[in-house]
């Protein structure tokens, strides 16, 4: 208990040589005003040596999440305070100021400086964020206006159960959920943000949006190696930056090109006098007078952090769910009960399922989408349990500890959503806050939970989810966002005996053998995208990498 | 900050202390001085809101019906350091706000997501709700609504940094 609380706290540098100490939490105790608060240099940091060897000669790139739990802070190029504490975490919020800022360093910012690109939500600050964020907020959180896109999201949702259906071995088997969830998650940010679709759920998934969700996975690999490499390092080993770079310029493109076919098409039937009257997120932005390149950064970022953000959380959630037999039938009966005999929840019904929300809740304890995120606070210095932090400080807020710290939840490394159930039995409200707290948190928040409700409980209703017979537990691992260490196969058994659907967009046609050749090209298809994968080998060298790197995510926290 | 307190004051007091102003003009920049004040006669169907602020003192203003009491904070300038930061997308806490019993029993349901927002708020009671949450009626009329301290205020203020 001691060592928890010595390690709620935790400040590392690196400048000359390693400078690293320990603090204690028991300072907290002391009293409020500057006077009696305590400096960085009276606060402990860890033992390199041990920290260095854990996060290179043990895969500690990966495991990062892990390494927070047991103490470790990371050190990086500069100073950084490890907050690994609720309450510090909740002292750390209530001071965020007007503009919060995640961290002043970010390759993600140095990309769009170098290629002439406008910043997105994820990468914008102070007054240029707070435009945008004020113009989505309206439109992407507020609960009357998210419950607008259930129907968009539903018949993605049906897109999702017919890929599912059509991916299934004989023994329902689906290998590798997560690639399937990756194209559920950018199908459905797509259909909110131009208000069509895609096709990333057809049996033949179309060659650019693979490209495109290879290039997040790759960019989300470099990410943290191109964060960890001093500018200096890029021009001997300019690999990792020039991957990364082409990584984001195929997304911006891709962004681009949907953009402006959409523009295009709305100006055509301007032209015929027709009456255009958007209700998605593309069309509002640019109904604003922002610059176009405003428009191609924000639908950029927004595309990208609606993808591995769905995947996993939907992942883990099946899996768990399928672990856990007895939950999930509960669950499928909160489900039943409260559709009768309809088959299709809207948002109204999902408001109406408490297991439901729990269970997404406990999934995002478990496996907090981002484990770490980070603040910098530019305009004064802040006090945090005792201590003074002076402004600029970068300080990283340890989600993934708090959040499994047996301190804070009983069993912590249990699925229990039950827990979430009695407010009685309550935590510290800061222990697992995974969309972020306050105004710069998860923008897409109200919309992937929309998504994941409407998808899990349509999932329930269509299928008895198991374990792969011949599986393994999956544990998680830090890509900067925290997924699936190795593939999740999951058995999809059909609960009611109906013929089986065609893929969608067969749907029209009747032929059966077409269906066996749109089979066949679909095997192909998934061939020849597991050659192209880029990212296992890219992920190896990464862990290889002798660099010191930060923990900070720049995704979910808008 | 502390300039723009100031004069606020000073224009409550001033309205206090002159009941009647014969050139509203001069304080077109302030509206919420005279809400109450000077347009008594317009009663129309507005509702009226006494707020405490964190300083204790009471501010009354007027509000529409369907207007939520952030917007009524918004529209009639009030001074709450730090309140609504979100801009009423429920995605923080900072429009916490604490009532009497009999008027919260009359404030109408409260969802799952502003539950779990208002947990995070500091200082949560029994009859707490966010202002965002809570659209006016008529029925409300005369409601009042307390402003907590937070954590943040009481820093600013000691810093003299509001």
């Amino acid at each position: 208990m001691l060592m928890m609380l010595q390690q709620a706290l935790r400040v590392s540098a690196r400048g000359a040589f390693p400078l690293l100490k320990w603090m204690e939490r028991c300072t907290e105790r002391v009293s409020a005003g500057h006077q009696g608060a305590r400096t960085l240099d009276q606060m402990p940091g860890p033992n390199v040596l041990s920290f260095a060897w854990d996060l290179f000669a043990k895969r500690g790139l990966s495991r990062l999440h892990e390494l927070q739990v047991r103490s470790m802070p990371s050190f990086g190029p500069i100073l950084t305070v490890h907050i690994a504490d609720p309450g510090l975490i909740e002292q750390v919020l209530r001071q965020e100021g007007l503009h919060p800022m995640r961290s002043e360093l970010s390759s993600w910012k140095d990309y769009r400086q170098l290629r002439g690109h406008h910043y997105g939500l994820l990468t914008a600050e102070g007054e240029e964020w707070q435009t945008v964020r004020s113009l989505l907020g309206k439109h992407m959180l507020r609960p009357k206006a998210v419950e607008a896109y259930d129907q968009t999201l539903n018949s993605v949702v049906s897109d999702l159960i017919d890929k599912l259906r059509f991916s299934r071995k004989k023994s329902g088997l689906v290998p590798d959920i997560a690639s399937e969830f990756y194209r559920f998650g950018l199908e459905g940010i797509s259909s909110v943000l131009f208000e069509s679709r895609i096709g990333c759920l057809d049996p033949v998934v179309p060659e650019e949006t693979e490209r495109f969700i290879q290039s997040i996975n790759t960019m989300f690999v470099m990410t943290l190696l191109t964060m960890a490499m001093p500018q200096w390092l890029h021009q001997i080993f300019p690999k990792p930056w020039s991957i990364f770079c082409q990584c984001w310029d195929y997304m911006f493109d891709f962004a681009k090109g949907h953009i402006d076919q959409r523009m295009a098409a709305e100006a055509e039937k301007v032209s015929r006098g027709e009456k255009v009257e958007g209700r998605y997120l593309t069309y509002f932005l640019s109904q604003t007078g922002l610059p176009m390149k405003t428009v191609y950064s924000n639908v950029t970022e927004l595309l990208l952090a609606g993808v591995d953000t769905i995947s996993s959380t939907l992942s883990w959630s099946l899996y768990e769910l399928s672990r856990h037999p007895e939950v999930q039938s509960r669950l499928r009966g909160e489900v039943l009960k409260v559709l009768g005999d309809r088959r299709i929840p809207n948002a109204a019904d999902v408001a109406q399922m408490p297991l439901l929300k729990a269970t997404v809740k406990e999934v995002l304890r478990l496996y907090p989408v981002i484990p770490g995120n980070a603040r910098v606070i530019t305009e004064r210095d802040i006090q945090v349990g005792g201590y003074v932090i002076p402004k600029k400080t970068l300080i990283t807020l340890c989600h993934f500890a708090t959040s499994r710290d047996p301190a804070v939840f009983q069993s912590p490394d249990e699925f229990l959503p039950e827990r979430w159930l009695n407010r009685d039995q309550s935590h510290h409200p800061y222990a697992s806050v995974p969309f972020g707290v306050g105004k710069r948190s998860c923008i897409g928040r109200r919309i992937a939970e929309l998504e994941l409700y409407l998808a899990i409980s349509r999932i329930l209703l269509e299928f008895d989810v198991k374990p792969d017979p011949g599986g393994v537990s999956v544990k998680p691992m830090t890509r900067t966002l925290l997924v699936p260490e190795s593939q999740i196969n999951l058995q999809f058994i059909e609960l009611r005996p109906s013929p089986l659907p065609l893929p969608p967009s067969l749907s029209s046609s009747s032929s059966s053998s077409l269906l066996l050749n749109m089979d066949a090209l679909y095997e192909t298809e998934r061939t020849k995208r597991g050659a192209g994968i880029i990212s296992h080998h890219l992920q190896g060298s990464c862990l290889d990498a002798p660099s010191p790197q930060r923990q900070n995510s720049d995704l979910g926290q808008e | 900050m502390a300039l723009v307190t100031a004069f606020r004051r000073l224009a409550q007091y001033s309205r206090r202390s002159v009941a009647v102003l014969s050139s509203p003009a001069v304080w077109h920049s302030n509206p919420r001085s005279f809400t109450s004040g000077i347009q008594p006669l317009r009663a129309d169907n507005k509702v009226t809101v006494h707020f405490v602020n964190r300083d204790g003192e009471k501010v009354t203003v007027k509000g529409s019906p369907g207007d939520s009491l952030l917007d009524v904070v918004i529209n009639e300038d009030l001074d709450f350091d730090g309140f609504g930061a979100c801009e009423g997308t429920l995605a923080c806490s900072t429009c916490h706000l604490i009532f009497d019993e009999d008027i919260y029993k009359q404030l109408g349901p409260i969802t799952d997501e502003e539950m779990d927002m208002l947990d995070l708020a500091y200082g949560l009671t029994d009859t707490s709700r966010l202002g965002c949450q809570i659209c006016l009626t008529k029925s409300l009329e005369g409601m009042v609504a307390r402003v907590p301290e937070s954590v943040a205020d009481i820093r600013q203020s000691k810093d003299g940094s509001a």
